[in-house]
């Protein structure tokens, strides 16, 4: 069962396409992992799945509803973290999640547990500004878990984490699907880390979707393209490199 | 619960303490004023609140504007400065419901510098008037009268602010704006009741019949400002 389906979904900003057409569908229970370069459309999906910008056409169902029957319902499903950490650099990490606490109704234990869960137990009670890029990724991310939510939106989650940090994140995300029965939507043009992380990817290269499936039929699909299958990121390179040379001949408008 | 919410946001912002000084300052003009000119004005005859109001008010109402400007400004560029606003976008709340608790917030931080003056002005009229006859009531119902006047401004001023991610856009339209409300004549009724403008109009200055009418338009302009956010709101989606 898909928990977010797309249909012809597209978005313009006067004569430059973001998203062309995409049918994308991410099934429940799973991490997808949605893979291109920078500029394809994989952040202004993750906004539209948001509300944060409306489609100019198409449409989208998630959790079976579409955002125009309700904004509200279907926000209170989803957790999310979108392109950089967004909060309040005047307030304290722990005021930062009491504020998203608050709005969503959970009880004070679950900021304790939120961060617990990232790490940053110790600097509750340091002004986000104050905070490192890595720490201040990892209150994104507990303002995104916070609320248990069946669906998490992480745009480029580790972007800024050191080493270890991306190892920790993964594992976190990893797990979140058995943990909490959610499912996991991520963004990353780290295509090393996808491979770890993601059940299912989608692949974008300036707005369209190029492939959607398993890793396994990934694999199998760049097989019989004639496309390198050594290693996700040889794969992805001559899938997009392919796309732009028909692009720039004209074969594809 | 959104109103408190929108006071834990401004935490650290130095919000509170700018409406505190400029309550304060602003209730230091008739004080000031009477310290160092008394005779002038004690001797002229007439309501004490009314000699204290014509001589004062139109610098307390700069004062007043200059910090709903500053309030207004300073509260969206909280929002806007780590992005905080974009994260309150992606949670399950009416962004509707967000700008109603910056507008309480703002107003209530108004009302609190409105009080310090009202305190003053009453201060100034019994210290300096003790031989005459005070009517407090008539000083409190004009400050009423003035909190409504302010409404079209605070809205107007807090729309604006939403829609400039730069504070410095915000704060430049609303400086601006503020002096040129000055310079509208209060000869003409509907002209000096616009945002800006409104907030220097004194009850005891307004014929008893305008009053009403006043009152009506300052309360309309401040439903179709509220609106105009509301509309922004529903329509900025489609181009961001």
């Amino acid at each position: 069962m898909n928990i977010i389906e797309t249909k012809q979904l597209t978005k313009t900003y006067g004569d430059f396409t973001a998203v062309s057409d995409m049918n994308l569908h991410i099934p429940k229970g799973r991490i997808y992992g949605f893979l291109g370069p920078n500029g394809a459309g994989k952040s202004t999906t993750m906004k539209m799945f948001l509300g944060l910008t409306s489609p100019t056409s198409g449409y989208f169902i998630i959790d079976g509803r579409t955002l125009s029957s309700g904004r509200i319902p279907t926000l209170k499903k989803i957790g999310s973290l979108i392109e950089a950490p967004a909060f309040y650099g005047n307030l304290t990490g722990e005021e930062n999640l009491d504020i998203i606490r608050r709005i969503l109704g959970l009880p004070r234990s679950s900021i304790d547990e939120v961060l617990e869960l990232v790490g940053l137990t110790k600097h509750r009670k340091r002004q986000v500004k104050k905070y490192s890029l890595g720490m201040k990724q990892r209150l994104g991310l507990a303002g995104a878990f916070i609320g248990k939510p069946p669906i998490l939106i992480l745009d480029e989650p580790t972007n800024g984490l050191d080493p270890v940090g991306i190892h920790e994140i993964r594992s976190l995300i990893r797990s979140l699907p058995k943990q909490y029965d959610c499912t996991v939507l991520v963004s990353s043009h780290l295509l090393s880390e996808m491979e770890l992380l993601a059940d299912d990817v989608g692949i974008l290269n300036h707005g369209r979707l190029l492939f959607e499936g398993t890793m396994e039929a990934l694999k199998d699909y760049a097989f019989h393209a004639g496309y390198p299958t050594d290693n996700l990121e040889e794969t992805f390179l001559a899938m997009i490199q392919t796309d732009n040379a028909v692009r720039k001949r004209g074969d594809f408008k | 619960m959104i109103f408190a919410l929108e006071l834990k946001k401004l935490r650290r912002t130095g919000f509170a303490p700018i409406f505190l000084g400029g309550g304060m300052l602003a209730s230091a003009v008739p004080l000031i004023n009477m310290a160092v000119r008394t005779e002038t004005f004690t001797g002229l005859s007439g309501d004490p609140f009314s000699i204290l109001m014509d001589e004062n008010w139109g610098l307390m109402a700069q004062l007043t504007i200059l910090l709903v400007v500053c309030g207004c400004c300073l509260i969206y560029h909280t929002e806007y400065a780590d992005r905080g606003a974009l994260k309150m976008n992606t949670l399950p709340v009416r962004q509707t419901s967000l700008f109603c608790g910056k507008f309480g917030v703002t107003l209530l931080f108004a009302l609190l510098a409105l009080a310090l003056q009202t305190a003053s002005l009453a201060f100034s009229g019994i210290h300096w008037f003790s031989d005459r006859s005070l009517n407090l009531r008539g000083l409190l119902q004009s400050m009423g009268f003035e909190i409504i006047m302010l409404l079209p401004t605070l809205t107007l001023m807090l729309f604006a602010a939403s829609l400039f991610q730069s504070m410095w856009l915000s704060l430049g339209a609303g400086v601006i704006l503020t002096f040129l409300g000055s310079m509208i004549q209060e000869s003409h009724l509907i002209l000096s009741l616009i945002p800006f403008a409104a907030p220097y109009r004194m009850l005891h200055a307004v014929s008893p019949e305008d009053i009403r009418t006043c009152i009506l338009i300052c309360i309309v302009q401040t439903m179709v400002f509220g609106m105009m956010e509301i509309i922004y709101l529903r329509i900025r989606r489609i181009f961001t």
